[in-house]
């Protein structure tokens, strides 16, 4: 773990937490953190942990494709736990470890693209080779792979970690942006956005543009003219799904901070039908919703943008009573559709997200393209030497960075029994985590798990908005990511 | 004791399932029907046990599909536990079903934020495996 960075990141909160007349382990008592909990960053029970690992003597050549979070961190983990690994990691963005929960800061203004931009080359571990290629084709009949520069890699076991793609092109008047990923070259994605206030945070060059987009409008409301603040959510799987209403709290704090909320109006326009999967905090939400005077339709989808008119056109869904079924002896529901035109000033779009076409359209994929895997223990369910991992895996409710810190233990441990020829124990349970944050120093932190119910950390109430969840989303998460989980650790 | 069950039969070159309106009633000795009402609590474990019981099976053969080999059927109904909706579910049945499949089949995958249709989509997918397990045939 980087020593000087943790000490940084601590002295600044410090500084912010004295300003609040408050030590660090007042701080902590308040979250009910013990002393070794996540503001001491942790490293004395990482060193802990790594004393009784007992390093497994398993061989064969694995394989990762993916250099993001997932596929680094397991990629770490495993040389922690294999005595004589032979990894190798195909990645082609050199930015690919960037830290991407970030983001949503930086389209308020608060973090710049440098805080959360980190080299892909920095965080390979020893021993473990990188291939900067993409992995095109797949023949898992043959455990062999292609690259796009044509190069034919084979495997003994395949690691899936790719994350997932951002599919703009489906919306009406942004073909040309094309699908994209969160890290590399989004600029034909930011050409297709254009400069009238269109914006998505889900790239962190998009990111920074959001703010750009966000104080220009902010500036009009301010102005005395009426501004309109529109906030999408698609009808796909996203990663961390709290994002969309992130960026909408951030925007509504801007707002106040700059004396211009009266002149705007925040709406925001999810495809489901509820603000959360989970009752406890959709409530919550609403209530927040409530208190900040946002408006909301639900059931509506974002199909078209006439970037000319600044009009967003939505698919709006609702459901009728249908006819009498005798045979299943309930009533039929008939969905109906309706285009509706939105005018809006300020459009934060959260694109659909999709697996990457190479993985959808291959063996590895299902018919909705993400990796079949057994939820518990990530072994795709037809290739018994092939895992998945992250974005891409078909894992209900995992696609946030809290998911992967439990995904990837199970497995490093799966994938090590499955060497020595034991039974794949280790189980994912579908814990997750959404710090979601309601205010400029305010945060919800949802977490969860398969029972759909809060599963709190922390002795305290989950649904209250907290200051000190606040300075865990600021400080000490990005760091218990970078230095925790990259060196297969946290 | 006695349990009253209904049928559907199958018919495999249109892929349709269509009702056997009768309703049928087979005796249970005394261990079958501490069987019975230890699986009556869990609808497709009481469907898999009468599925691969010899009894239920001689019954179908004797009393009910009587020289109909290569017949295919399966259990709509056990004692008013309906399994009605594996075969005749559609995107447009009502939320009760969908509920049901959702859990069976584990979707609840982000459904909060998908289209219904979707999901009915998905639910047919799945019921398309699901209903070779529940089929039986008279070989």
């Amino acid at each position: 773990m980087d020593k000087k960075y943790i000490e940084k990141m601590l002295s600044k909160m410090d500084e912010d937490l004295s300003k609040q007349g408050m030590s660090r382990r007042d701080a902590m008592k308040l979250a009910g953190l013990s002393s070794a909990g996540l503001f001491m960053g942790a490293t004395s029970a990482s060193a802990a942990e790594e004393e009784k690992i007992v390093k497994s003597n398993a061989k064969g050549k694995i394989v990762i494709v993916g250099g993001g979070l997932a596929g680094m961190s397991t990629a770490a983990r495993l040389t922690l736990n294999l005595d004589n690994p032979d990894i190798t990691v195909i990645e082609p963005e050199k930015m690919s470890v960037s830290y991407q929960p970030g983001q949503t800061l930086i389209g308020a203004g608060i973090w710049d693209e440098d805080d959360i931009a980190y080299n892909r080359d920095d965080f390979v571990p020893d021993g473990v080779k990188v291939i900067k290629e993409r992995a095109i084709l797949f023949n898992p009949q043959e455990n062999k792979l292609t690259t796009d520069k044509g190069q034919v890699v084979s495997y003994d076991y395949l690691i899936i970690a790719t994350g997932l793609q951002l599919d703009f092109e489906r919306i009406k008047g942004l073909e040309e942006a094309g699908r994209a990923y969160s890290s590399g070259d989004n600029t034909k994605l930011l050409k297709a956005l254009g400069d009238a206030g269109i914006c998505s945070v889900y790239t962190a060059e998009g990111a920074t543009k959001t703010w750009e987009q966000m104080q220009k409008y902010i500036a009009q409301a301010k102005s005395g003219k009426k501004t309109k603040f529109v906030f999408t959510h698609p009808s796909t799987p996203v990663k961390c799904g709290g994002a969309p209403k992130k960026i909408m709290y951030l925007a509504n704090a801007r707002l106040k901070e700059a004396g211009a909320r009266e002149n705007a109006e925040l709406t925001f326009y999810p495809n489901g039908g509820a603000m959360f999967g989970v009752p406890e905090y959709h409530d919550a939400i609403l209530e927040q919703f409530k208190r900040e005077d946002f408006k909301w339709h639900y059931r509506h989808n974002l199909v078209e943008v006439d970037k000319e008119n600044k009009i967003a056109v939505f698919d709006s869904k609702w459901q009728e009573k249908g006819p009498w079924d005798p045979v299943m002896k309930d009533y039929e529901v008939i969905p109906k559709h309706e285009k509706i035109r939105v005018p809006y000033d300020f459009l934060h779009i959260t694109p659909a997200q999709l697996a990457p076409r190479e993985i959808g359209e291959s063996d590895l994929g299902s018919a909705k393209g993400w990796v079949p895997v057994n939820k518990e223990t990530l072994q795709h369910i037809r290739y018994e030497n092939v895992f998945s991992i992250g974005d891409v895996a078909q894992v209900p409710m995992g696609k946030t960075g809290g998911s992967i810190r439990k995904q990837y233990k199970v497995l490093v441990d799966n994938l090590i029994a499955l060497m020595n020829g034991k039974t794949l124990e280790a189980k994912y349970a579908g814990y997750t985590v959404c710090p979601l944050i309601t205010d400029i120093g305010t945060v919800m932190l949802a977490e969860f798990d398969w029972t759909v119910k809060p599963t709190p950390s922390f002795p305290l109430d989950p649904t209250v908005e907290r200051w000190v969840f606040w300075l865990m989303k600021v400080y000490a998460l990005k760091p218990m990511t970078m230095y925790g989980m990259l060196s297969g650790k946290a | 004791m006695q349990i009253k069950f209904e049928l559907v039969t199958y018919d495999e070159e249109l892929d349709r399932f269509e009702l056997d309106e009768n309703t049928y009633q087979i005796e249970l000795d005394d261990e079958e029907a501490k069987t019975y009402d230890l699986l009556k609590s869990s609808d497709l474990h009481l469907y898999n046990w009468l599925k691969e019981s010899d009894f239920f099976l001689k019954y179908i053969k004797e009393e009910v599909y009587q020289d109909s080999e290569n017949k295919k059927f399966a259990i709509s109904d056990i004692n008013g536990i309906s399994f009605i909706r594996f075969y005749f579910f559609k995107v447009t049945s009502g939320d009760s079903h969908y509920e049901y499949f959702k859990k069976l089949f584990n979707i609840h995958d982000e459904s909060d934020w998908q289209d219904r249709e979707d999901i009915g989509e998905e639910i047919l997918q799945c019921l398309l495996t699901k209903r070779k397990e529940l089929i039986l045939n008279l070989s």
